[in-house]
C-alpha cells in the first residue's frame, strides 16, 4: 500500500516534469537561429511553402506546441524531420536498447570493478593494493571517457590489436566504449565502497561475529558487505543519469547507434521532433531509474521508508 | 515479503545483472558485409524523389535505376581522371534525339525488371516522373525537371486562364497518404477569381497549400467538355468554410455561379499536357522547352529513378522504403536498415547485368566522426574511407590507397553586394587579388587542391574557364585606391563569416593576414554553428561568407545558374541582367561550342563583377583498400557499386 501511493505520488510528479521540459524546450528549440528546412541547398520558396506546410511549421506558434502537445500525450512523437524515411517513435525504438545495453556493460563494468577493488582497499588498507587501487579510482574519476578511448583504442587497437576500432554488431566491439562509460563510476564506487567499508569493519557486530570464529571471508562478504552496499545504492541513481548522459560523446566516437547519437545530430540539424522525443525519453528514464533506486533501498535499509 | 526481498537482494541484483549482460552482448549482432564503406552520414531518406546529397546519391544509385548511368568512360586525362558519362547502360538500352534537340525518345531494355518480378514500363517512369513533379511531393530538385515542357507550371501551379487542368478530388482512397490520388477530373481553367489585389496581407496567410504560383484564397472556374455538351464549375484549394473564401464568393459579381463551390485537393496543370509520355509499354519520349545539351546528365540523376507505383500506394510515401517492403530495380536490394548505424545492401538476382555485379553483400555505414572513420579503415574494418580527416591528408597522401584527384567542386567566399563597401565590384576585386590562394593550398589544406582563379573547376568537356586574375598586390591596391580607400583609408573593417570547423578557420585567418597586410583592411572573422550559419546566409546577415558547391552534373550550368537574381543559392543579392539573360539564352542554345562561349563570357562577367570569389578546387579524397578492383578516379568523384569488386588474392597491409 505505501509502495503504490508512493509510486502514484512519483507518476505525478514525473508527469508535471515532463510537461515543464516539453514546453520549455519547445520554445527554445524555436528561439535558435536555423530550423529543420535549412540545408547547404536552398530551398525554393515554393517547396520550402509546401514542406513547411507538411510538417505544420507555417501554424502559429501556439498552435504548434498543442498539437504537438497532443500528439505527445498520445505518444506519438511524429516524423523525423532529417531522417524522412522513419517516425521519431521508430528512430527511439532502435535507438534506445543499443544506448541500455552499452549502459548496462557500462554499469556492470562499474559495478563489479568498483566494488571488488574497494572491498580489497578497506580490508587491505593501507597496503600497496589500497594505493594503487585509490590511485586508480583517482584518474578513472579525472580522465574524461573521451581521452580515455583515445588512450584505450591506441593500446588496444592498434598496438595490441584485440578489439575493432568501432562500430557496432558484434561483442568485441562493445567492450571498449562500455568500459570508457564505466571507468569514472567504478572509480566513484570503489572510493564510496572503501569508505562504507571500514565504517562497517569497525562496529561491534563484526567484531563480534570475528569473536564467533567466522571466517575471515564470511564476515567481510556477508555482514561488511551488506553494510557498504548502502552509500553504493544511493549513489547509483546519480551514477545512471551519468551513465545515460556520458554516452553522448562515446556513442560517436565508436559509432554507436544509440540514442546519444540521434540526440545530438537531432540538435545541431534542428530535427525538433527527434531532439524533443530523445529528451522525453531521457527524461522519463531519469525518472524512473530513481525512483527504482528509491525502491531499492528501502528494500535493503528497513531503516529507510517511503514516503 | 519485504525482509524475504531484502534477504536475496544481492542475489537478484546478480541475477538480474547476469540476464541483462546476455541480451546485451546479444543485441544487434550482425557480421559485416562483404564490401564495408563509410558513406560519411545518415542518409536523409532513400526515396530519390525526395532526396538530396551526396551520400544519398551512393545508395539511391546502388538501389535503383534510371534511364542512363552515369559512368566512368573513356582515356584517362592528364590528370588520371577518367571521363563520366551518361550512358544507356541502364534501364534504356537506348536513346534517341531530335533534330533540333528537343525531344528524347528512351527504349526500356526488354529485360528491366523490379525485384519483385514486375517489368519496369515505360508508365513506370512517366508516373515516377510526375510524382517528382507533383507540388505535393515538394522535391527539392524539382527544377531539374523545368527543362521539359510545361514542367514547371505543373510543378509550381502556375496557371493561366486558357490553360488544361486537372483537379484531385477529396476522395484519396488511403486517408493522409499521397497515394492512390483521388478521383482526378479534367478540364481547362476559364477563370481565376482571387481579391483585388490591394489587400495588403493577401500573401501572408497561404495556408495549406500555400507557394507556387497559385496562393491565397482562390477560386477556379473549369470547364468540362463532354461530347458536344460543356459545362463549368466552381473549385478552390482551401476549405469552403474559411473565412476568405466566403468572402470572396459573397463579394463575386461576374458571370459563373459559385453556389455549388467545391473544396478538392489540388487544381493543377494537366499533366498529359506535359511533355513526358509513355508511347508504349517500353517508349518513353520527354519533350523539352529547348535542346538542352546536358539533359542525359539529368536524366541519370539519382532524383529521376523511378520508383515501383503498386509498392508505394500499397505503402504510403515513408513506408514503402522501408525493407522488406521496398521494390527496387537497381544491381542491390536493401536488406537492413540500422538508423545512425549501417544499410545492408545485397545483390539483385533481378537486376538486368546482375552477372556483372560483383560484390554479394555491401555495408554502407554513417559514420561521422573523420577520426574514428580512419581508424576503421587503418583497421581493416572498411575498405573505402569517403573522409579521412584533412589534417593527415599530407601523411596519407604518400600511400598507395590514396585515391585523390580534383574534381567538379569549388571552395570559395560570397560577398554580399548590398553592404558597403562590398557593393563595389572594386572593392570584391582588390579583395579577390590579394588573396594568396598558393599559400592557402600548400600550407592550409594541403590536400593537393588547385588555387582557383574561376569558379567552375577545369576539366568539364569543352569548357575552357574564365579567369579573375592571379595574386597581384600591386593591382590589387591600385582596385582599391581606384574605389577611394587609397592603403585601406576609410574602409570599414570586414567580417569574414564561417561555420564552426578548424580548417574553415584557419583559411579565414590567413585570409584576414592577408587582407591586412596587402591592403590594411581591418577583418574580423565570426563563427557559426551550422544551423544558425545556413540562417544567417539565407537572410543575408553577413558581409563575406565561406561557401562551397560541389557540381550535380558535368556541365557549366550547375555551378552559374546559381547566380542568377534571386536564384535561391545566390544569397549574395547580386543581380545582373545581362548575366540572367545569357544564363537564359544558354538554355536555348543547340549548338554546343556557342553554347560553352556563352558560358565562358557570362562566367567571366561573375569573374568581373566579383560577387564571389574562389579560392581553390577541391580534391576527391578517398582511402580505398588495394583488394577492391574497379575503383577509378573521376571529375565527379562518382565510384558506383555496381562496378566495384573484390580481389580475394589481394592482401591487406
Amino acid at each position: 500500500m505505501q509502495v503504490l501511493t508512493f509510486l502514484l505520488k512519483r507518476f505525478g510528479w514525473m508527469i508535471v516534469t515532463v510537461w515543464i521540459v516539453f514546453t520549455v524546450s519547445f520554445f527554445l528549440m524555436r528561439q535558435i537561429p536555423g530550423g529543420p528546412l535549412n540545408g547547404e541547398r536552398v530551398l525554393s520558396e515554393a517547396v520550402r511553402a509546401r514542406l513547411e506546410a507538411r510538417y505544420n511549421l507555417d501554424a502559429p506558434i501556439s498552435e504548434q506546441y498543442l498539437t504537438h502537445l497532443w500528439n505527445t500525450v498520445q505518444l506519438d512523437f511524429g516524423p523525423s524531420f532529417k531522417m524522412q524515411d522513419f517516425t521519431v517513435n521508430e528512430v527511439l525504438a532502435q535507438g534506445f536498447p543499443v544506448s541500455a545495453a552499452l549502459g548496462i556493460l557500462g554499469m556492470v563494468f562499474a559495478i563489479s570493478i568498483g566494488m571488488t577493488s574497494g572491498v580489497v582497499s578497506a580490508v587491505r588498507r593501507n597496503s600497496a593494493y589500497d594505493y594503487s587501487f585509490m590511485l586508480l579510482a583517482t584518474l578513472g574519476i579525472a580522465i574524461p571517457n573521451f581521452v580515455l578511448a583515445a588512450l584505450l583504442i591506441v593500446i588496444f587497437v592498434f598496438n595490441l590489436q584485440m578489439f575493432p576500432a568501432a562500430g557496432w554488431g558484434d561483442v568485441s566491439q562493445i567492450i571498449l566504449p562500455a568500459f570508457c562509460l564505466g571507468a569514472p563510476f567504478a572509480g566513484y564506487i570503489a572510493r564510496l565502497t572503501r569508505t562504507g567499508m571500514l565504517e562497517v569493519l569497525g562496529n561491534d557486530y563484526i567484531r563480534t561475529a570475528y569473536a564467533k570464529g567466522l571466517s575471515p571471508r564470511t564476515v567481510v562478504l556477508k555482514h561488511g558487505l551488506r553494510g557498504a552496499l548502502l552509500p553504493v545504492v544511493s549513489y547509483l541513481g546519480p551514477a545512471i543519469a551519468g551513465i545515460l548522459t556520458g554516452s553522448l560523446v562515446l556513442e560517436r566516437i565508436f559509432v554507436i547507434p544509440g540514442m546519444g547519437s540521434h540526440f545530438i545530430e537531432a540538435a545541431i540539424q534542428r530535427d525538433y521532433t527527434l531532439a524533443m522525443g530523445a529528451l522525453l525519453t531521457y527524461t522519463v528514464l531519469l525518472f524512473a531509474m530513481n525512483t527504482l533506486v528509491d525502491l531499492a533501498y528501502s528494500i535493503i535499509d528497513p531503516r529507510v521508508r517511503l514516503e | 515479503m519485504v525482509r524475504l526481498l531484502r534477504k536475496y537482494f544481492p542475489f537478484l541484483l546478480i541475477i538480474i545483472a547476469g540476464l541483462s549482460v546476455v541480451w546485451a552482448v546479444n543485441l544487434g549482432t550482425l557480421a559485416p558485409a562483404e564490401f564495408v564503406f563509410n558513406n560519411g552520414t545518415e542518409v536523409k531518406t532513400i526515396d530519390p524523389a525526395k532526396a538530396t546529397g551526396v551520400p544519398e546519391g551512393r545508395v539511391i544509385n546502388a538501389l535503383y535505376e534510371g534511364l542512363l548511368r552515369s559512368v566512368p568512360d573513356g582515356v584517362p586525362d592528364e590528370l588520371g581522371r577518367t571521363p563520366t558519362k551518361p550512358k544507356p547502360v541502364a534501364m534504356a538500352d537506348s536513346y534517341e534525339v531530335s533534330e533540333d534537340g528537343t525531344i528524347y525518345t528512351f527504349h526500356i531494355r526488354e529485360n528491366a525488371k523490379w525485384s519483385n518480378g514486375d517489368s519496369v514500363t515505360a508508365e513506370d517512369f512517366a508516373w515516377s516522373w510526375m510524382r517528382f513533379l507533383h507540388p505535393e511531393t515538394a522535391s527539392e530538385y524539382n527544377y531539374q525537371l523545368f527543362y521539359v515542357k510545361n514542367g514547371s507550371k505543373f510543378a509550381l501551379v502556375d496557371l493561366d486562364e486558357g490553360d488544361p487542368v486537372e483537379i484531385e478530388m477529396k476522395d484519396r482512397p488511403v486517408t493522409g497518404q499521397m497515394f492512390p490520388r483521388g478521383t482526378v477530373r479534367r478540364g481547362k481553367l476559364v477563370s481565376l477569381i482571387r481579391p483585388a489585389p490591394d489587400r495588403e496581407h493577401a500573401g501572408d496567410d497561404s495556408h495549406g497549400h500555400g507557394g507556387g504560383g497559385v496562393s491565397g484564397p482562390t477560386i477556379f472556374i473549369v470547364e468540362f467538355q463532354q461530347g458536344e455538351e460543356s459545362s463549368t464549375a466552381a473549385f478552390t484549394i482551401q476549405d469552403i468554410n474559411d473565412t476568405e473564401i466566403q468572402t470572396l464568393v459573397s463579394s463575386y459579381q461576374g458571370e459563373y455561379d459559385l453556389t455549388e463551390l467545391l473544396s478538392v485537393e489540388h487544381v493543377l496543370f494537366d499533366f498529359q499536357h506535359v511533355g513526358i509520355k509513355a508511347n508504349s509499354s517500353n517508349e518513353f519520349e520527354v519533350t523539352l522547352n529547348s535542346p538542352t545539351p546536358y539533359f542525359p546528365e539529368l536524366v541519370a540523376f539519382y532524383p529521376l529513378h523511378p520508383v515501383h507505383r503498386a509498392s508505394l500506394e500499397a505503402h504510403g510515401d515513408r513506408e514503402f522504403s522501408k525493407p522488406g517492403k521496398i521494390v527496387s530495380n537497381g544491381p542491390f536490394l536493401l536488406k537492413e536498415r540500422r538508423i545512425r548505424d549501417r544499410l545492408r545492401l545485397v545483390k539483385n538476382d533481378t537486376y538486368w547485368n546482375a552477372g556483372n555485379v560483383h560484390l554479394n553483400s555491401v555495408d554502407v555505414l554513417a559514420i561521422q566522426s573523420e577520426t574514428t572513420s580512419l581508424n576503421m579503415y587503418l583497421n581493416g574494418q572498411l575498405d573505402w574511407d569517403t573522409k579521412p580527416p584533412n589534417t593527415l591528408i599530407p601523411l596519407l597522401k604518400e600511400r598507395d590507397d590514396f585515391v585523390s584527384t580534383p574534381f567538379l567542386a569549388c571552395y570559395f567566399y560570397r560577398v554580399n553586394t548590398s553592404k558597403p563597401p562590398l557593393d563595389n565590384p572594386l572593392v570584391r576585386k582588390a579583395l579577390n587579388m590579394a588573396i594568396d590562394k598558393q599559400t592557402i593550398v600548400d600550407s592550409v589544406v594541403k590536400g593537393g587542391q588547385v588555387p582557383a582563379r574561376s569558379f567552375v573547376p577545369p576539366g568539364m568537356n569543352g569548357y575552357q574557364s574564365a579567369y579573375c586574375g592571379q595574386y597581384d598586390v600591386e593591382e590589387a591596391k591600385r582596385l582599391l585606391a581606384t574605389a577611394g580607400y587609397p592603403n585601406g583609408q576609410g574602409l570599414p573593417a570586414i567580417e569574414i563569416l564561417y561555420n564552426t570547423a578548424d580548417s574553415h578557420r584557419d583559411i579565414a585567418e590567413v585570409i584576414q593576414q592577408d587582407w591586412k597586410k596587402n591592403l590594411g583592411v581591418d577583418v574580423t572573422l565570426r563563427n557559426l554553428e551550422w544551423g544558425t550559419f545556413l540562417d544567417t546566409l539565407r537572410v543575408g546577415d553577413y558581409m563575406v561568407s565561406r561557401s562551397g558547391w560541389i557540381g550535380d552534373y558535368a556541365d557549366p550550368n550547375t555551378f552559374l545558374d546559381m547566380f542568377v537574381t534571386d536564384g535561391p543559392n545566390n544569397q549574395t543579392k547580386w543581380s545582373n541582367a545581362f548575366y540572367d539573360q545569357g544564363i537564359e539564352k544558354a538554355k536555348y542554345e543547340s549548338d554546343p561550342s556557342k553554347r560553352m562561349a556563352i558560358f565562358r563570357e557570362m562566367e567571366q562577367t561573375l569573374m568581373d563583377e566579383q560577387p564571389i570569389i574562389p579560392i581553390y578546387f577541391y580534391v576527391s579524397l578517398n582511402m580505398v583498400n588495394t583488394r577492391v578492383n574497379g575503383f577509378t578516379a573521376n571529375l565527379q568523384d562518382v565510384h558506383p557499386l555496381h562496378l566495384l569488386s573484390i580481389d580475394s588474392e589481394g592482401s591487406e597491409d
